[in-house]
């Protein structure tokens, strides 16, 4: 095709745009309500996706050593819960000697972290001595309880609490392996989490990101099949116009290219409104909720808004092309449409 | 391509039928057995009652419909076996006038007859040249930025005219061009189809009014039921 051409066919097109104003809004209405449906849905999920992976970073896994304490407080456990009812009592400390134990002192405590912070699945590993672990259980209690707690201690002759570590997970839907293995590791002695929890929190990010996903193709099926059913009534408005560039001898790719610079104008048109309607919905919408919610809590629109304009930009053009080649061919291959087209 | 160009025997009939018959999908036989040379240079009145075949015959002249059996040829072309992607090629040899004018609305004189140039690729200095011309050998030259819809109907069948005659065809295929004009208009019109024709253009003129016919004395072929029955080489209607 010549440039001439091109250049005569571009400007019919964009012509076009204006000239069928009214099926021009039409088509931009039907585009601007399913792009923005659709950048609804992306934005909730991903905002949901986010207060979810806040909360898998709060559910930490207690680990506890394998430590003097362990073995100490550990048999007495036993022996409380009636695994051993003829020798009630303390433990002598005097009495267990450092082979029973593996963790003797900091260095082997972090020696240990350090392997846990090597296995798959492993975002963080805090070690928390046995006196932060304390203080963090007192902080817990209310003060009477902590002045009981305090008086239990100094009974026992010192701080029962086991060397430990707060270990965090990347990705909670392999928290049973992930927990397994870090049981596994030489001189972890027990561990305490909510495996429940994350379970939950997994199924339901899974859920979000399956509907959203769905939700998302849907609404992308059905802008195309609209907005290219919009065109093809725009092509049957304008049969008089193709039959008379068929009978004066125009070729398909002459007959196409005004429809779909039309299709491809007016869906980046509706792609760029979506892009703002978004914007100042959602801008209105942190406005109303920004009383619940925190700043840091949800995501800022400038992490959307490359993302939204690619994807509306693509379905816009998709539209446009499957409305003027395919709608269009379909047409332009029937015979018999110069002469009998109105 | 080959197949597509007539023989230098052929080439002196710029439109031929050989045993041509045309049956609808519906069973309804439009034209059977036509065998008919339009020459170079002749000016055909086409006649008949409505459903007589006339349409089919214009349709398979000008590739919208193919024959079930015989051969056509049009300007070199052989169109039985003329790929969809050829069809183009041919339409551009022929300029064709509709009864209905068929003028783009939005678009005004000018732009309607630029239209047809803009299709084979004309640069703006040729169609700005050859519109005018045609627009004044029609009569309208004064007219070029009216809009169809400010004109009347014989002006507006003129700027079909127009369109038609733009690309310097070698025929003119007319398909009932008075049929929505007033009669003096009607005159006028195949009075510049005449004028037209003795440029050397071939006109291919379908129409009711037998009056007319008559007054022009020209070739005339009469279709009745889906056959040429009459083929009256000096004019007047039998």
């Amino acid at each position: 095709m010549k440039l001439q051409s091109l250049r005569y066919l571009t400007a019919s097109g964009l012509k076009n745009v204006w000239v069928n104003k009214f099926m021009t809004l039409a088509s931009v209405g039907t585009l601007i309500a399913c792009m923005s449906i659709i950048g609804m849905s992306i934005i909730l999920s991903d905002n949901v996706d986010k207060a979810l992976g806040s909360i898998e970073k709060e559910n930490v896994v207690m680990v506890y050593f394998n430590d003097l304490n362990s073995v100490l407080y550990g048999s007495q456990a036993e022996k409380f819960t009636g695994a051993d009812n003829s020798s009630a009592g303390y433990v002598d400390a005097s009495t267990i000697t450092e082979d029973q134990y593996l963790i003797h002192n900091e260095a082997e405590a972090r020696a240990v972290c350090d392997e846990i912070s090597e296995l798959d699945n492993i975002e963080s590993v805090e070690y928390i001595s046995k006196e932060q672990g304390l203080e963090g259980v007192l902080s817990t209690m209310n003060p009477a309880q902590a002045e009981y707690f305090t008086f239990l201690k100094d009974e026992i002759n010192g701080n029962p609490l086991s060397d430990g570590a707060r270990v965090t997970m990347t990705d909670l839907s392999l928290f049973s392996e992930t927990l397994q293995k870090i049981e596994s590791v030489e001189g972890v002695s027990s561990t305490q989490s909510h495996g429940d929890l994350a379970e939950k929190i997994s199924a339901i990010k899974r859920g979000v990101t399956v509907a959203g996903t769905w939700i998302v193709s849907i609404l992308i099926i059905i802008a195309l099949v609209i907005v290219s059913n919009t065109i093809r009534v725009t092509m049957y408005n304008r049969k008089l116009e193709i039959s008379i560039m068929k009978a004066v001898g125009a070729t398909d790719s002459f007959i196409r290219l005004p429809f779909l610079v039309e299709g491809v104008t007016i869906g980046v048109v509706s792609a760029l409104i979506s892009t703002g309607v978004l914007y100042f919905v959602y801008k209105a919408v942190l406005e109303t909720l920004k009383s619940v919610l925190s700043v840091g809590q949800v995501i800022p629109f400038a992490d959307f808004v490359l993302r939204l304009l690619l994807l509306f930009v693509f379905i816009g053009v998709l539209s446009g092309v499957i409305g003027s080649v395919i709608m269009i061919g379909r047409y332009l291959k029937k015979e018999g449409s110069e002469f009998s087209a109105l | 391509m080959q197949t597509d160009i007539l023989s230098t025997e052929k080439k002196a009939s710029v439109i031929e039928f050989i045993g041509v018959s045309k049956t609808y999908e519906n069973g309804t036989n439009a034209l059977e057995d036509v065998n008919i040379k339009i020459n170079k240079g002749e000016f055909v009145f086409v006649v008949g009652t409505s459903g007589a075949g006339k349409s089919t015959f214009m349709k398979l002249i000008m590739r919208e419909e193919k024959p079930n059996t015989g051969k056509i040829y049009v300007n070199g072309f052989e169109l039985s076996g003329l790929s969809r992607k050829k069809v183009p090629l041919l339409r551009r040899t022929m300029g064709i006038v509709f009864q209905d004018f068929r003028l783009i609305p939005n678009l005004n004189v000018f732009e309607n007859v630029a239209f047809a140039m803009h299709i084979v690729g004309a640069g703006n200095r040729d169609i700005r040249k050859n519109v005018s011309r045609v627009l004044n050998l029609v009569g309208l030259g004064k007219k070029a930025r009216c809009m169809p819809m400010e004109l009347s109907g014989g002006e507006q069948q003129r700027v079909g005219l127009a369109r038609a005659l733009v690309n310097r065809p070698s025929i003119i295929i007319a398909d009932e061009p008075t049929g929505n004009v007033d009669p003096n208009m009607s005159y006028e019109i195949v009075e510049l189809l005449t004028e037209i024709n003795n440029r050397g253009t071939t006109v291919l003129m379908v129409t009711h009014e037998h009056q007319l016919v008559r007054d022009f004395n020209k070739r005339v072929i009469m279709i009745e039921k889906g056959h040429i029955v009459a083929d009256n080489q000096d004019g007047g209607i039998v």
